[in-house]
């Protein structure tokens, strides 16, 4: 192998992670949807030609660690023929993906002749087909139900698009056109990936840059190891509850039992719940993820996040379990839940080795996607709710942040302009502001939740669902802190009593001019609340975070 | 007629004149924080002496000031700025603390949560609201705007930020707010998002308009002040403000928008950091360094062109004017030495001006970055500003030995530490700018400026493995100096959001015309010179929110059959070039039309050095440490001719910038007094 120096290996690491934020970007400025261009649930990545992860920007946390197990299904089904030029498709979380709306392109780069790496760009699709709009279909018992599964197959061939398999993609979503320019944007920015690739092996050559990418992991490797030997050894364990499986089931229970031995971590959770019938359950590659993405946020922030990172960590499963769901079983909410509890019931066990890395719960994802016609424009639009962020879980020495969001985006998903939102759709954003209360109380308080009051602005009826958790169990409280305040979701209809919604349901009714009251919920609180300080509580009144008769109650 | 270029740092303010024939005169004074105006006068002062004039007889030879100011930064890093209330629409006010739901460092989910500018109980809500097509869904209601104004009239604020829903498409409710504003506090510093970047997308244009109310009474209080000290001295010529995007404007417009000042002082380095090496050496790639007493400043010019970024985060506030792309550390001369957990480290904690380093002899004890090179023998204590003044070396020992004992080492043990610690920390600084933007650092030069960089660049550059490091001869003032190579500039915009964003070839000339119009009107006011309008176009496809800048040079938009494709094609181009495809079957929407006016200023006269001057030879020799005590020959910048090869280890001194050569550094002075530097 090619001797490196350090100066050399840390320039390709730089260039490897510029080059996927790069990609990102593009993603980010090409795409036509609003959950690609304002809430930017995609990723970007570099894998070698062994399917390992080199480099991944840091967009979305929930797709760390899942993109190699993509990979590796791409290179099972097509083996040796791969070609330059080519485009690689898949979505379906038998076959290498996540859920279905996580639709991924790959693009081979080839080094004189030789496959040497893969650029890969995951991207949430508004609507991919299916049962019903948004991709997330609380009433699917099946996969089939969910939307269409894209095995792995080849859009482009050798430069060539494949123009019937891409008008059969098309046709089988709701908004083609949209479809469409968002999966362009998916291709350029792999295309923007292998050109800065081929320029980079160019410029220092192929055997310096693999010396580099192997020089690249070990580092992460003892990084991470260094880490680990500093956590108190044992057998640990931790555990996360689910509302209900929006089936009538409630209390749906992840367990983790984690085993810290010098530098090596041992994740088990196949004393977790059996699997259910909708669409909770999580694929394997989603579970992997999540774990993943715990070890993450428990590692220190710049952490490399690729394959070297993740070699001292064992996780053991059981397929036919929540976390592991059995071929043909729905999984479409599994990015956001289970793979959130995943993430809590890990940080829960590891609390007693390392309490000054955990954090308290971040908050639980509740989304709504809404269906209707636009009369300004008389076309059809779906949206999805991404403004009302929960709060972020606190921490040793930390409050969390206000309205940051979910473990699984870590305040990485933008909600984007409400000024922009209007423009696009007959929305009218009455009210959108921090709600008073909903920290999770604790001497370190949970970040608030957000009240959202959303006019819908349309001629007719529309249809919406709902997809997430959190109406029951709030974001977890630690180390003495208490549980965030949990959401609550309430349509107004005129003249009417409030209509609560549930966290699992597909097509409610919407008539005209309705409005959605959304109170999302406050993150964890981390220690004892009789420690807050006096100062901080005075703040915390003082600027409508807690009420006067809140903040009594606290200190008694 | 005389040209004056003032840059007021941290720690120093530097004047430097420049007369028709291109004679440059310069002079460094100590900044005055409390009261900047006052530094600048005694620099004045200071040039006019030199000159053997009179202050008011230099001040009446002079037409124009440049000025780069660091109000408006020390503002926003301290944290000093005004109180600022801030009014939104009712039911919106957390729009500038929830930042789009993101949080900054992905990973660190234990980052400490960040302060907004103005506390939540001071952003306060006013009934109003627009629709997203301009029509008043709510008016203005009067009562809860009074109620609201005299809410942070009682708080006791001292600036007022406005930032209502889609005022980009009619700022008449910001405008009443501003009347009211008006009656009720007079004094009140208001700053209206509608004014201040007139663009879709509240919380760029919030956060820049709440900057800007924060940043600009401090800048409006010392820019009037300045104003009149310089009018009191006898000067009524120009005084033009560096701004972050580059180029200047005047006065009332630096108050206007404060907020783009915030790169005022390092906009004049990368300005003079690029003529010296593009103009002047032919060196198109360069990273500049501006190492001064409190900060560095690390730049890009790659290809001969400075580079921009659209939005600019400091201190967790964005800033989304266009602006130069630099990137600052808080590491300089004055950073101070301290101990933790048994570890040497430097910064970010400065000295700042007064009480300055202990060499300084002002009563300050902690040891410095400066200290350490007076106890390493780089700075001669006696040589201080040309002699001007005397460092305490004695002072500077005591201060290395007292940190020394901290870590069991000796005082000189220590100031080598505090060296390599220093440059280790902007080491990273510049792979930071460099590596993590595609550029491998080692095709670059390294142009060393401010005061302290010609002690540190070498080392510098071979950590880096950068091979070639130039030292301009101005290089204690290369800020000033740069400011002298720039232009005048306004940039004005107007957004087309819906129908009229379709490429209309009549629509379109008669945006461009008003916009030039408009522009060269505001220039003209206060500029004969010279007039140049660069046209662009923000574009993108229907579907898209964000934008690409479309230069709109050689389209002729009077050529009504051909304008329309051909302002296709410019998208197309460049949507390629920078995301590898274009859509055919799409046509591309017009944003937002942008129109540059600059006003061009006569270039800075080079001045060259003599060919048939004589090689220096050493002025004397100084013991210097560099992991052992040697005797170096020392030379004198000022006598060195063109051509004249030196080769480490050397110290090359001037009367305010020293250059320390390590071993087998070679250095030949270019015809332009430039040090050009081979690193081994």
């Amino acid at each position: 192998m090619t001797d490196i120096d350090p100066i050399t290996a840390s320039v390709v690491r730089h260039r490897l992670v510029g080059t996927v934020e790069e990609m990102g970007e593009a993603m980010l400025r090409t795409s036509f949807s609003q959950i690609l261009n304002s809430s930017r649930d995609f990723s970007t990545a570099i894998c070698d030609a062994e399917g390992r992860l080199v480099a991944q920007a840091e967009h979305i946390p929930v797709h760390v660690g899942a993109l190699p197990t993509g990979v590796v299904a791409v290179m099972e089904t097509f083996g040796g023929d791969v070609h330059p030029g080519d485009v690689f498709l898949l979505n379906d979380p038998y076959h290498g993906g996540s859920h279905l709306p996580d639709l991924t392109a790959f693009v081979p780069v080839f080094v004189d002749g030789e496959l040497a790496f893969w650029t890969i760009n995951r991207a949430h699709h508004s609507d991919i087909g299916g049962a019903t709009h948004g991709a997330y279909n609380a009433a699917a018992e099946e996969i089939w139900h969910e939307g269409l599964r894209v095995p792995p197959l080849r859009l482009y061939d050798r430069g060539e698009v494949r123009q019937d398999l891409l008008h059969m993609l098309a046709v089988n979503v709701r908004h083609p056109r949209d479809f469409k320019g968002d999966l362009y944007a998916q291709i350029g920015s792999v295309h923007l990936g292998e050109r800065r690739l081929t320029a980079l092996v160019e410029e220092f050559g192929a055997g310096t840059v693999h010396a580099a990418v192997e020089h690249i992991l070990d580092a992460a490797e003892r990084e991470a190891r260094d880490i680990i030997r500093g956590w108190k050894d044992g057998v640990y364990r931790g555990q996360a509850v689910l509302d209900d499986d929006g089936r009538g089931h409630d209390d749906i229970t992840i367990r983790a039992t984690v085993t810290v031995k010098g530098a090596q971590l041992r994740v088990d959770l196949s004393e977790s719940d059996k699997q259910v019938q909708s669409f909770l359950n999580s694929s394997y590659a989603n579970m992997r993820s999540a774990v993943a993405m715990a070890l993450a946020f428990l590692f220190d922030p710049h952490t490399p996040k690729n394959d070297g990172a993740l070699r001292p960590l064992e996780i053991i499963a059981k397929e036919g379990t929540i976390v592991w769901a059995k071929a043909g079983a729905p999984v479409a909410l599994s990015t956001s839940h289970c793979a959130q509890e995943i993430i809590e019931a890990v940080v829960d066990a590891l609390s007693a080795a390392c309490p000054e890395r955990t954090m308290a719960g971040w908050g639980r994802r509740l989304r709504i996607a809404i269906k209707g016609d636009d009369p300004r424009s008389a076309q059809p639009f779906i949206w999805h709710l991404f403004h009302a962020r929960p709060g972020a879980g606190a921490c040793c020495g930390g409050d969390g942040w206000h309205g940051s969001g979910e473990w699984h985006c870590a305040g990485g998903l933008k909600f984007g302009s409400v000024e922009v939102a209007e423009v696009r759709f007959p929305l009218l954003f009455k009210r959108h502001e921090y709600l008073t209360d909903s920290g999770g109380r604790g001497e370190y308080m949970g970040g608030a939740g957000c009240s959202l009051e959303l006019a819908l602005e349309t001629d007719t009826a529309c249809v919406a669902n709902t997809a997430g958790d959190g109406l029951r169990h709030g974001a977890r409280g630690l180390m003495g802190g208490e549980d965030g305040r949990p959401h609550r979701y309430v349509l107004h209809r005129p003249g009417e009593e409030p209509l609560p919604l549930a966290s699992k349901q597909e097509g409610v009714h919407v008539p005209a001019r309705f409005t959605f009251e959304v109170h999302s919920g406050g993150g964890g609180g981390w220690g004892e609340p009789a420690k807050r300080r006096q100062a901080a509580i005075d703040d915390d009144v003082r600027n409508g975070f807690v009420t006067a008769r809140a903040a009594r109650k606290m200190r008694s | 007629m005389m040209r004056l270029a003032i840059d007021v740092g941290g720690t120093f303010t530097d004047v430097v004149a420049v007369d028709e024939a291109g004679t440059v005169t310069f002079v460094k004074v100590p900044s005055t924080p409390h009261d900047q105006s006052l530094g600048v006068m005694d620099g004045i002062a200071l040039v006019a002496g030199r000159l053997s004039v009179p202050v008011a007889t230099l001040l009446s030879r002079t037409e124009r000031i440049v000025h780069g100011m660091t109000v408006a930064t020390n503002a926003l890093i301290e944290r000093k700025g005004a109180r600022v209330g801030l009014l939104t629409t009712a039911g919106h006010r957390d729009i500038l603390e929830m930042r789009e739901g993101l949080k900054p460092e992905r990973y660190n989910l234990r980052l400490p949560r960040a302060a907004p500018l103005v506390p939540r109980h001071l952003r306060l809500g006013v009934r109003e609201r627009l629709r997203a097509d301009g029509r008043v869904e709510i008016p203005l209601d009067e009562a809860s705007l009074a109620a609201a104004i005299g809410e942070l009239e009682r708080a006791g604020v001292q600036a007022v930020a406005v930032g209502y829903l889609h005022a980009y498409r009619d700022d008449r409710h910001e405008r009443a707010t501003r009347a009211r504003l008006a009656e009720a506090m007079p004094q009140a510093y208001v700053s209206l998002s509608s004014e201040v970047l007139p663009q879709i997308k509240e919380y760029q244009r919030l956060s820049t308009t709440v900057v800007n109310a924060y940043v600009g009474p401090a800048i409006r209080y010392y820019l009037r002040g300045l104003e009149s000290r310089l009018a009191a001295a006898g000067y009524s010529g120009a005084l033009l403000i560096m701004l972050s995007h580059g180029g200047v404007g005047p006065v009332d417009e630096a108050i206007r928008v404060a907020a783009a000042t915030v790169l005022s002082g390092p906009a004049g380095g990368l300005a003079g950091a690029r003529h010296v090496g593009a103009a002047l050496l032919e060196a198109p790639d360069l990273i500049g360094l501006d190492m001064g007493g409190t900060s560095t400043d690390i730049s890009l010019v790659v290809g001969g062109q400075a580079q921009f970024s659209p939005e600019r985060i400091i201190a967790h506030q964005s800033i989304a004017l266009p602006s130069l792309d630099i990137i600052t550390l808080g590491a300089g001369g004055g950073s101070i030495g301290h101990t933790k957990g048994g570890l040497l480290q430097v910064g970010p904690a400065s000295a700042g001006a007064q009480p300055g380093p202990a060499c300084y002899g002002l009563g300050a004890e902690h040891a410095t970055v400066t200290d350490a090179s007076v106890v390493l023998g780089y700075l001669d204590p006696d040589r201080f500003l040309g002699g001007t003044a005397r460092l305490d070396a004695a002072a500077a020992e005591r201060a290395l030995r007292a940190l020394g004992a901290e870590l069991g080492l000796d005082a000189v043990r220590t100031a080598e530490g505090m060296h390599r610690v220093v440059n280790a920390h902007m080491a990273e600084g510049i792979r930071l700018a460099t590596v993590r933007r595609g550029i491998d650092p080692r095709r670059f030069g390294l142009v060393g400026f401010g005061g302290a960089a010609g002690l540190h660049a070498t080392d510098l550059a071979r950590a880096l493995r950068i091979r070639r490091v130039i030292i301009p001869r101005y290089a204690s003032v290369l800020c000033a100096w740069g400011m002298h190579a720039t232009e005048l500039r306004f940039a004005t915009s107007r957004s087309h959001v819906g129908a009229t964003g379709r490429l209309e070839p009549a629509l379109l000339r008669q945006t461009y015309a008003q916009l030039e119009a408009r522009g060269t009107a505001r220039m003209r006011a206060w500029f004969d010179g010279s007039i140049e309008c660069r046209r662009s176009a923000d574009m993108r496809y229907g579907e898209q929110i964000h934008e690409i800048d479309v230069s709109l040079d050689g389209i002729d938009l009077d050529d009504t059959e051909h304008s329309k494709s051909a302002l296709k094609a410019a998208f197309e181009a460049r949507h390629r070039a920078l995301y590898t495809y274009a859509l055919d079957d799409q046509d591309p929407i017009l944003i937002n039309a942008r129109v540059t006016i600059a006003g061009l200023l006569a270039p800075l006269p080079a001045e060259q050095l003599a060919a048939t001057m004589d090689p220096a030879t050493p002025s004397g020799t100084r013991s210097i440490y560099l992991g052992s005590w040697l005797e170096a020959d020392v030379y004198a910048f000022d006598s060195m001719a063109p051509g004249q090869n030196i080769t480490g280890p050397a110290i090359i001194e001037s009367d305010t910038t020293t250059v320390l050569l390590r071993r087998s550094d070679r250095a030949s002075l270019t015809v332009q007094g430039c040090l050009d530097i081979a690193v081994v």
